[in-house]
């Protein structure tokens, strides 16, 4: 019925195959804070955030902004993007909260 | 005449298909405060220098979903600056973003006159691809109208921008507007500042130029938007 329902059944055994790589949230730190991805490849980054205050996974380089609440985790796709360094921060807590993908 | 045949066919909103482009994302926990404006000089069957000005506050409601109500006010050289109508507006993300092939989703709109018996009913479809840096987004509307003042036509309404993400505090950009009598399109430069943690204003500026006789000969839109 949806656009994005019917994309959603297309493309499932491509979504399926997109690699998945952890990262937590705890005491406002991002762990870890770089991220190794493969160049020219769609990741699925699993958020955790472990912290009982929310936090937001946000990266200009990567055009990527997500709220993720307290004690709960959240899906953010990446890529396929050149190789490159792409820094990401919480907006919430920006001076702790900080790291970088590394895209090899 | 001109001014009674506005009135006559003008649709709600003043009758002004250029506006902003919708990107079909909801950001949770996040309220804002907008202030838009589209200031038209000449078309055939509007007041010149129609002048629009929206004034809105909007949050989102839960993951998916945002809430955000609009006074609509308008002016021009045959009319005083006066509260034209009233919107809400709901807008539904459909989709992750990067999960599929476009990102997608929904906009619900009814706005009411303040001076006529008219409403205008709007559902729209909102889609975002990302090649690098380049952003493209596409905004597909129909309207519908009810009341005594309406036109009981269905409208179709297409906007269309090609954005270069160059930096947060500033991306040129393309749009492309075709719906009831205007078809334009223009440069429009978008951009965001950082003012503290959680704080950011963002604005737009762009020139539409009218691609028909049928078209206003230049439109300027402006946008204000601190989001918190």
């Amino acid at each position: 019925m949806y656009p994005g329902l019917l994309l959603g059944i297309f493309s499932h055994a491509a979504i399926a195959a997109t690699p998945v790589i952890e990262v937590e949230i705890r005491d406002h730190l991002f762990y870890p804070s770089e991220v190794r991805v493969p160049a020219n490849t769609k990741v699925k980054l699993l958020i955790k955030n472990l912290d009982p205050t929310p936090e937001e996974f946000e990266s200009y380089e990567l055009n990527r902004e997500k709220v993720i609440s307290g004690n709960s985790k959240v899906v953010i796709f990446i890529g396929p993007v050149g190789p490159g360094d792409y820094p990401f921060f919480g907006e919430f807590y920006p001076n702790t909260a900080r790291g970088v993908i590394l895209v090899r | 005449m001109g001014l009674l045949l506005a009135c006559t066919t003008q649709a709600l909103a003043g009758g002004v298909v250029i506006d902003k482009i919708y990107h079909p994302y909801v950001h949770p926990l996040e309220q804002e405060v907008e202030w838009r404006a589209v200031l038209q000089d000449r078309q055939p069957g509007m007041a010149d220098n129609t002048q629009l000005y929206r004034f809105a506050y909007g949050r989102a409601i839960s993951e998916r979903w945002s809430v955000e109500a609009y006074l609509v006010t308008e002016k021009s050289n045959d009319q005083n600056f006066r509260v034209e109508g009233y919107e809400l507006e709901l807008q539904w993300q459909l989709s992750e973003q990067g999960e599929y092939w476009a990102d997608w989703g929904m906009l619900f709109e009814v706005e009411k006159s303040a001076t006529r018996d008219l409403w205008e009913f709007t559902t729209g479809i909102l889609v975002e691809k990302e090649w690098g840096k380049w952003s493209g987004t596409a905004n597909l509307y129909m309207l519908n109208e009810v009341g005594s003042g309406a036109t009981h036509e269905l409208r179709g309404q297409l906007g269309l921008q090609a954005r270069y993400r160059y930096s947060r505090a500033f991306e040129p950009a393309i749009e492309f507007y075709q719906g009831q009598d205007t078809l334009g399109a223009g440069p429009a430069i978008l951009g965001q500042i950082k003012l503290a943690n959680r704080r950011k204003l963002n604005w737009e500026a762009g020139v539409i130029l009218g691609l028909d006789s049928a078209s206003p000969n230049r439109t300027l839109r402006l946008l204000l938007d601190y989001e918190f």
